[in-house]
Order: C-alpha cells, then structure tokens, then sequence
C-alpha cells in the first residue's frame, strides 16, 4: 500500500496495535504486518519518531523490559489513549462506511 | 560505521543529545538486531535524526511559547500591582537620570513584551494541529518569545532600580513588595527561557514558509499593504489611549499619549516586523 495512505492513518494503526497487549517498535511493526495479512508495512523510519510523538502527546507511555535477553523500550496504551483510539475507531468507521457506500 | 553509529552522529548534529539520544539509538539498535534486513526500511540516519528532531522541536517551540506567556502573565500581575500601588505610596519627585529610564522603560517594555509574547503564543496555538513545524516558523516563534521574554526581564529590572531609587519616598510597603515581586518575576521569567533554550538547540531542517501576522490573524487582505494594517493598528491603539484620558477628565494629556502610543506602535511595526514574522 502507498507510504500517503498509511502516513495518514499512522497513529490509528499504531494506536491499534498496542491496544490489547503492550508492544516494543519491532513488534509493532510485526504486528501490523500480520494483522493486515502483509498488506500493511509501515517503514521503521516511521514508526519510531511516531511513538515517541504519540507518548509525548500523552496517548501511550513507555518503559524499559528487563524481561527480554536485552533491554527494550515497550508502549503500553494510557487512559487517554485508550479513549483517542475509541474515537478514532468510530471516526474510521464512519469514513470507511461512507467511502465502501461511495465506491462499491 | 555502522548504521547505528552513524545515527548517533547525526542526532547530535540536529541537537539531540543525552537521554533523548540514547533512547533512540537503543531502540533502533534493538530492532536491527532483531531484524538486521530492516535498515533500508529506517531510511537514510540523517533522515531519522531529522524526523525525530522537528518532532521534537515542534512540541519544544509550543511549549515554549506557552512558558514564556505564563511567566509573562505573573510577571504583569506583579507589573499591575506594583503600578496601581505606586499611585497609593506617595510621591516620587526628582529622581537620578537612571530613575527616569527606569520610568520610560516601565511603560513602553511592558508593552512590547505583552505584544509579542501574545503573537508567540498565537502562532503556537494556530499551528497547534501540525505535526511538524517548518524551520522558519519555529524562529518566528522563537524570535518572539525571546522578544517578549527579554522585555519582561528589562521591564522588571527597571522596576526594581525604581524601587531603589525612590526608596526614601515612597510607603515601605511598597518599596518591600515591589523589590520582592519583581525579583521573583525575574527568577520566573529566566526559568521560562529555558524551554526557549531547548527549542533552539534543536535544528531540524524543514522546509517551508514562515508565515505573517496576517497568516496568524487571519487578515491576509492587508498582506498586499502590510503599512495600511500598521496604521490603522496605530489609529485604533492612538484613539483608545486618548478616549482613556477624556474617561479620566484629562482629554489633552490623553491625547497627547494618545499620539506619543499610536507613534510607537508604527515605529515598532517598522522595526521589528520583520524580525518577529509580522510582515514577510
């Protein structure tokens, strides 16, 4: 899929793939890849610069594991984030609803 | 060199540095490990570096555009204060060269401080939604904050050798709360430098235009005749002071300022415009 389409929807997409278990950058990445049956890969170069806006932004937070063979920094979803991924979800759903309606 | 080493480099050639750094580097060292054909996918370091960089300065110029206002809005609750009660302290007559400068820079600093720390703040909040700030837009920015936090500091100063000066007239009360309020502000306003500080160590390059006044106003019809807004801001700021003066039994001298205010206001427009981003 175009790199455009998926920048768009970067924070939904990143968002969603923490949403039920927390997730270092590499995982992320996997997890979308496979999520979306290999049909969505974000770029590394993406994803990190995104996690670290989206914690800033108060929507995920982030600590070290020790529990892997080296350290890693793991996003978890925060209350808010929790919430922003709800609405985003709903917003998603009506702008895809609308766009299958229109296309189809 | 390795990918990693490289993005280490140039992380500390956009101004990241210490923790932010070696978190970044961690991680991505991390993910190469795990995935070492993932590289090509990381773009080239300098771009990395450079994305993380006007993210970070995006979020650092907002933030501090919103310090700089806040100290500057204790610092003017202080100004007003010590202004109101200096009316009740007695009277300040005669006074050192140095007093009487202290005198003209109470009433005209405060104002440039209030201007462009306000148009700091109004540009922070208008691009709020931007994920990321072109260069130019963050030295507007920047610019205007250093503007409104330098003539806060030189505001406050000058209150506290006023104080000094006239110590031996005016009520004690006074003189004790204006020297004490006006040292705190000094602390505040310094402290609110340093979120400054931190937006400009950061140089991200991204390109793009840095906007005007009219852009921030949303006035882009006197954007062909930028002198037109300049005057009629003038004209309007002019009459206010002189209506404040017929209010106060006093419409000659308020005219008189009225005049002196309205003067200003072009002459700083003409000074600074360009420099804090007003006109392009």
């Amino acid at each position: 899929m175009r790199g455009e389409v998926l920048r768009g929807h970067l924070d939904l997409l990143i968002l969603a793939t923490v949403d039920r278990d927390p997730a270092h950058g590499y995982l992320v990445v996997e997890r979308l890849k496979e999520r979306s049956g290999g049909v969505l890969g974000l770029a590394e170069g993406t994803v990190y610069p995104a996690l670290h806006r989206l914690e800033r932004a108060g929507l995920l937070a982030s600590s070290w594991s020790k529990s892997d063979a080296r350290p890693r920094r793991v996003y978890r979803l925060t209350r808010r984030g929790r919430a922003e991924l709800a609405a985003r979800r709903d917003e998603w759903k009506r702008f895809s609803g609308a766009v299958k309606a229109v296309v189809a | 060199m390795t990918y990693v080493d490289v993005l280490r480099r140039e992380l500390a050639l956009v101004g990241i540095r210490g923790r932010s750094a070696r978190r970044i580097v961690a991680e991505v060292d991390d993910h190469l490990r795990s995935d070492p054909e993932a590289e090509p996918r990381f773009g080239s370091a300098r771009d990395l570096a450079n994305e993380f960089a006007a993210e970070l300065g995006t979020t650092a110029s907002r933030r501090s555009a919103v310090a700089a206002f806040a100290a500057l809005g204790v610092a003017g609750a202080v100004y007003a204060v010590a202004f109101v009660g200096a009316n009740h302290a007695g009277r300040a007559a005669g006074g050192e060269p140095l007093a009487s400068l202290a005198f003209a820079v109470i009433v005209v600093a405060p104002q440039l401080a209030f201007v462009a720390g306000s148009l700091a703040l109004l540009r922070a909040w208008r691009l709020r939604r931007e994920r990321v700030l072109a260069s130019s837009e963050r030295t507007v920015i920047a610019r205007r904050g250093a503007v409104a936090l330098g003539s806060g500091l030189v505001t406050m100063a000058a209150w506290l050798v006023f104080a000094l000066a006239f110590r031996g007239q005016l009520a004690g009360w006074w003189v004790t709360f204006t020297l004490a309020a006006s040292a705190a502000a000094v602390v505040l306003l310094a402290a609110a430098a340093v979120p400054a500080l931190v937006a400009a160590r950061l140089q991200p390059a991204v390109a793009g235009p840095a906007g005007d006044v009219f852009d921030d106003l949303g006035l882009q019809r006197y954007r062909t005749d930028p002198w037109r807004f300049a005057r009629r801001v003038a004209l309007l700021v002019g009459l206010g002071v002189w209506i404040a003066g017929i209010a106060a039994a006093d419409p000659f001298d308020g005219l008189l300022r009225g005049l002196i205010e309205a003067l200003a206001c072009f002459g700083g427009f003409a000074l600074l415009g360009r420099y804090l981003g007003l006109r392009s």
